[in-house]
């Protein structure tokens, strides 16, 4: 395991054993065999480098990346830059920036824009081989989301899960000693929930995270899907219906009814003032609730997705990071990456994260950080459930356009507002032939 | 000009209620704005709490804003930015809208459409081709950027009503000084320009408005937190993912309102009276 | 003085219809005589409108003209984020036109539009007409009337979006501690109603503009005319539909027409509030478009949306034109 370092101040001599120690024997290159030569780094003076991130709303992850790269600007005697900026704004920053072939030299993607902005990204394979190499294989999604005509075109970050959040008091109250296994079980507890003013809560509005952590995981749950694996649309299926009369069953019987207005704050803020009793979210709850409202903190706890007759699944989110082709600094940039990456430096950024993310690969399952608060548990076991946007099929543009236009958002929310769930499926079914024709 | 009323009873009911109705629709969000950005987080979470008032007010989202924004470093570089377009956007639209009221030449129609025609282009068109000229000259990510794309929806309102504030002003004006000797240049200056002070100030509060105001091209062009505007740097900044900061969010809106309401507070009466010029014409 | 010598000279040439320099440039010239002679040729009206145009029509060129043809040519194309585009002729507007959610920001468009700006010019003309008194606070209120259309609109929308909340709205609270709902009201979570509250809000931000440009026309209204109708025996509201409207029409068509330009090329409000949920029922052509060319990465596509937007404003700056020349 990584050593602790004392935060600023690094003595070249200890780093360097460290990293030999992490890396193994295999040195290939890059800081460590740079710094183990003893030479001065081999970029030219002035150098810069430039990383557009997401807000991550535990803003100590924010601080320790931007700590985390000025040590690697010192030590590389790189001019290295952060900006961060909301995740909804940042599609318009990358569309401009490919599109005029000027801007940051790392952009962070998020979930398949791999797929959506392939042409404007370079190929990382070396990075990740040695990665891979190192910790062990990537996630099944990791690679499907990275990986465009087997080229891998970003370098996988974190990945993030809405997993089940809920009032362990309240649940025990209705006669639920643990979170309910199977979507039915779920049913009759949030009814008995509901009729105590505690209801469930569930977002079906215009937003990229919570509403699509339902509208897709219900969706494969049932055993249905948007598209099969040869990319036919076919979701008009038996399946879908039966997804969708649950849908609007447990609407009826277990959902606080804000819902269809609702956006990924929404859940947050209802949760923490305690007009929900469940939601599906990330640990962003959580983590205010420990700072903020400890009782809630200690009456709450994380649980799987329930089971459907198709098996269990979850809608995930990961983050990346892509090296921009426009780049002039296309070496730096995968400099900064290795090193980040390696073992000594992640470990720093995923415990500041305090499981909110998870890493790429299983090796980070071990971190000890998921040992100090068993709360966490869910966010780490949830990646191997997780499913990308467009499973089975590719996670390519075309599913993009899908998410985008919330189709199997808005075919829930429609049934939901009364369209007969015949209609909704017929609905969507259009309009997804539409996006993959 | 004003008109009287008979009984106080009348007064009320046509005059007092409707206008007392109309200030407090008008200024509830503000007064909300208030009220939110000195609750304490406990209470604001709270739905059962009276949203009205609070008995603990605090200062902390304030203290937030000031201490882990660069809420200061916004508030400068929008004011830069939205003084700089203004200036430059009433120099157009002093000198296009004296053109275009005074002077005969051919293409004062066409170019007069012209200028008006490009209210058809929205920015949501717009701002990706122009991202390529602004990258184009270097301007990326520096106030300079939207600086000079702007005045692209400033120009046109200024021309027009400069245009209009000079038809008002008669011609006889000018044409005694040009007697005496004075060139069109000069007689522009010294005597039609002083002229149209009031409408030039009348303008100039509109563009300043409006850049202040500005988002989406501000969004797209400005990058790196030091550059960029309030409007931005809150919506931002101080929604993280999915956890929206609503108590330093309201500080950050209703500090970054009260430069512009100062502003129009003082020249309000200005305004109003370059209007009138401007519509006589 | 220096007049009366080169005025022939010139007025000569021009006649003469070739270039403005006669034979008088080919011998140098002194540097005070450049000087007269550039300010000679400022005294002509097209070359001086034509200096004073130049900044407007250099900015104007560079970022509205070259860009919005660049956007004609995406509309054309297939164009994508990072590849090429290729021609594709009038395809994405038929695609469009056969898009459930593009007929419904379509219908979405028209409505705000519409609904806002009859709000905002009755609203706005009420308001106008109770400022134009003398009372006691009268400057005080005139520009805190202002606010609305001053506060930067991503911020005050952002206070609606919290007033309008599923679970905190402070309507909610005051409706159900007052006894007349027993529900909370999901503001943004009906089509309809959510619709309503984002006319609701363009109202009250845009209203001021209105309320304070008629009032500019209302000052202008001689005071004289409504004594003489009043003598001849006209009520208030006769002596407003007879004597003022009439004469301000012609400021209130123009703050409408430029009103109108800006609702119906939102994006601001509308984004913020909803995105153009809930089930996309509140999209309006600038909110889709933003979402398929910025999300979907379909620049193409994005801009043949905007593009809809072409049509109706021409409408629009065609009637102002045709007015204001009228009026001329």
């Amino acid at each position: 395991m990584a050593p602790d370092e004392g935060a600023g101040g690094f003595d070249r001599r200890a780093f360097l054993k460290v990293a030999g120690a992490a890396t193994g024997a295999a040195i290939v290159g890059g800081i460590p065999g740079i710094v183990a030569a003893q030479k001065p780094p081999s970029f030219p003076k002035g150098t810069k480098l430039n990383i557009l991130e997401w807000v991550s709303f535990v803003p100590a992850s924010d601080v320790e990346f931007k700590r985390l790269t000025a040590e690697f600007g010192k030590l590389a005697g790189v001019d290295v830059t952060v900006d961060l900026i909301n995740m909804n704004d940042l599609n318009p920053r990358i569309a401009s920036a490919i599109e005029t072939k000027s801007g940051p030299d790392i952009i962070m993607m998020i979930n398949n824009w791999p797929h959506l902005y392939a042409d404007g990204l370079a190929d990382v394979d070396d990075i990740v081989e040695e990665i891979g190499k190192r910790d062990g294989a990537f996630y099944d999604i990791s690679r499907k989301i990275n990986v465009v005509d087997s080229r891998w075109k970003a370098v996988p970050f974190t990945m993030g899960a809405g997993v089940w959040n809920y009032r362990e008091d309240w649940f025990k109250e209705v006669g639920a000693n643990k979170f309910p296994d199977t979507w039915d079980e779920l049913r009759k507890v949030g009814t008995a929930l509901k009729k105590k003013n505690l209801p469930i809560g569930q977002a079906f509005g215009h937003s990229l995270g919570d509403p699509n952590s339902w509208a897709y995981a219900v969706t494969w749950c049932f055993g249905a899907a948007e598209i099969d694996d040869k990319g036919k649309v076919v979701i008009n299926s038996k399946e879908t219906l039966e997804a969708i009369k649950f849908t609007v069953a447990f609407w009826k019987d277990c959902l606080d009814e804000g819902g269809l207005a609702w956006d990924d704050s929404s859940n947050n803020r209802a949760f923490l003032a305690g007009t929900i009793s469940a939601t599906i979210n990330g640990a962003s709850i959580y983590f205010v609730a420990k700072r903020q409202f400890p009782e809630i903190a200690k009456a709450m706890n994380h649980a799987h997705m329930p089971r459907g007759s198709a098996g269990r699944f979850y809608y995930m989110g990961g983050q990346e990071h892509a090296v921009m082709k426009y780049s002039k600094n296309q070496q730096v940039a995968k400099e900064f990456l290795r090193w980040v990456m390696d073992r000594p430096q992640y470990d720093k950024y995923i415990a500041a994260n305090e499981g909110y993310v998870g890493g790429p690969t299983s090796y980070w399952e071990k971190h000890p950080l998921w040992e100090k608060d068993p709360k966490l548990v869910t966010f780490k076991e949830a990646t191997k459930y997780g499913r990308w946007t467009g499973y089975p099929g590719p996670p390519s543009r075309k599913a993009s356009e899908a998410l985008v236009k919330y189709i199997l958002v808005d075919m829930y929310a429609q049934a939901i507002k009364g369209m007969k769930p015949e209609d909704a499926a017929k609905w969507a079914e259009g309009e997804l032939k539409k996006a993959y024709a | 000009m004003a008109v009287r009323y008979g009984g106080p009873l009348k007064r009320a009911v046509t005059f007092q209620i409707p206008l007392g109705l109309m200030v407090g629709v008008t200024l509830f969000p503000f007064y909300w704005m208030v009220i939110t950005s000195i609750r304490p987080d406990p209470e604001l979470y709270n739905v059962r709490a009276n949203p009205f008032f609070t008995l603990h007010p605090t200062l902390a989202h304030f203290r937030y804003l000031f201490d882990l924004t660069m809420f200061p470093r916004w508030a400068w570089n929008t004011l830069f930015i939205a003084t700089v377009s203004t200036g430059i956007s009433l120099f157009c639209g002093l000198l296009g809208g004296y053109a275009l009221a005074r002077l005969q030449f051919r293409w004062a129609s066409p170019l007069g459409t012209l200028i008006f025609i490009t209210y058809l282009v929205p920015p949501t068109l717009l701002f990706i081709p122009l991202g390529d000229v602004v990258k184009t000259f270097g301007l990326g990510d520096t106030p300079w950027a939207v600086i000079l794309t702007y005045p692209t929806f400033l120009i046109p309102f200024c021309t027009w009503l400069l245009m209009g504030y000079f038809k008002t002003i008669p011609k006889e004006i000018e044409e005694c000084a040009r007697i005496d000797g004075a060139s069109r240049i000069r007689a522009m200056v010294s005597i039609s320009f002083p002229l149209a002070v009031p409408g030039i100030l009348s303008a100039g509060i509109f563009a300043f408005t409006l850049s202040w105001n500005e988002f989406l091209y501000a969004l797209v062009f400005l990058s790196s937190p030091q550059q960029k505007t309030i409007p931005i740097g809150v919506f931002t900044e101080l929604v993280r993912g999915d956890v929206f900061y609503w108590g330093p969010l309201m500080a950050g809106a209703l500090l970054g309102s009260i430069p512009v309401a100062l502003v129009y507070s003082l020249f309000v009466e200005h305004y109003v009276t370059a209007l009138t010029g401007a519509v006589k014409g | 003085m220096a007049d009366q010598r080169i005025e022939p000279v010139l007025a000569e040439s021009a006649s003469r219809g070739a270039s403005a320099i006669p034979a008088a440039a080919t011998t140098p010239i002194p540097a005070r005589g450049r000087a007269i002679r550039i300010g000679q040729l400022l005294e002509r009206e097209h070359v001086l409108a034509g200096v004073l145009l130049a900044p407007t029509l250099l900015i104007l060129t560079l970022f509205i003209a070259y860009p919005f043809l660049l956007g004609i040519w995406l509309a054309v194309s297939d164009k994508v984020v990072g590849r090429p585009g290729h021609f594709i002729g009038l395809e994405n507007f038929r695609v469009n036109l056969h898009d459930t959610i593009f007929l419904r920001a379509f219908q979405n468009t028209f409505v705000y539009t519409f609904i806002a700006t009859i709000l905002k010019v009755t609203l706005g003309m009420l308001a106008a007409l109770l400022l134009n008194h003398h009372f006691r606070f009268k400057r005080i209120v005139r520009a805190s009337m202002l606010l609305p259309w001053i506060v930067p609109t991503v911020l005050s929308t952002l206070a609606w979006q919290w007033m309008f909340d599923a679970t905190f709205s402070v309507f909610n609270w005051v409706l159900m501690n007052v006894g007349l709902i027993s529900k909370r009201i999901l503001w943004l979570g009906d089509g309809t109603l959510a619709m309503g509250c984002l006319i609701a809000v363009n109202v009250w931000r845009g209203m001021p503009f209105f309320a304070i440009t008629l009032l500019a026309g209302l000052q202008t209204v001689n005071p004289d005319l409504h004594e003489a109708a009043e003598i001849d025996g006209a009520n208030a509201w006769q002596r407003f539909w007879r004597v003022t409207l009439p004469l301000i029409k012609p400021i209130m068509l123009v703050v409408v027409l430029f009103s109108m330009i800006a609702t119906f090329a939102d994006f601001q409000l509308i984004y913020v509030l909803t995105r153009g949920g809930p089930y996309s029922s509140t999209h309006v052509f600038g909110t889709y478009a933003y979402e398929l060319a910025m999300r979907a990465a379909k620049l193409g596509q994005g801009a043949s949306i905007s593009l809809f937007l072409f049509p109706f404003l021409l409408v629009v700056i065609v009637l102002q034109l045709w007015y204001i020349r009228r009026s001329d």
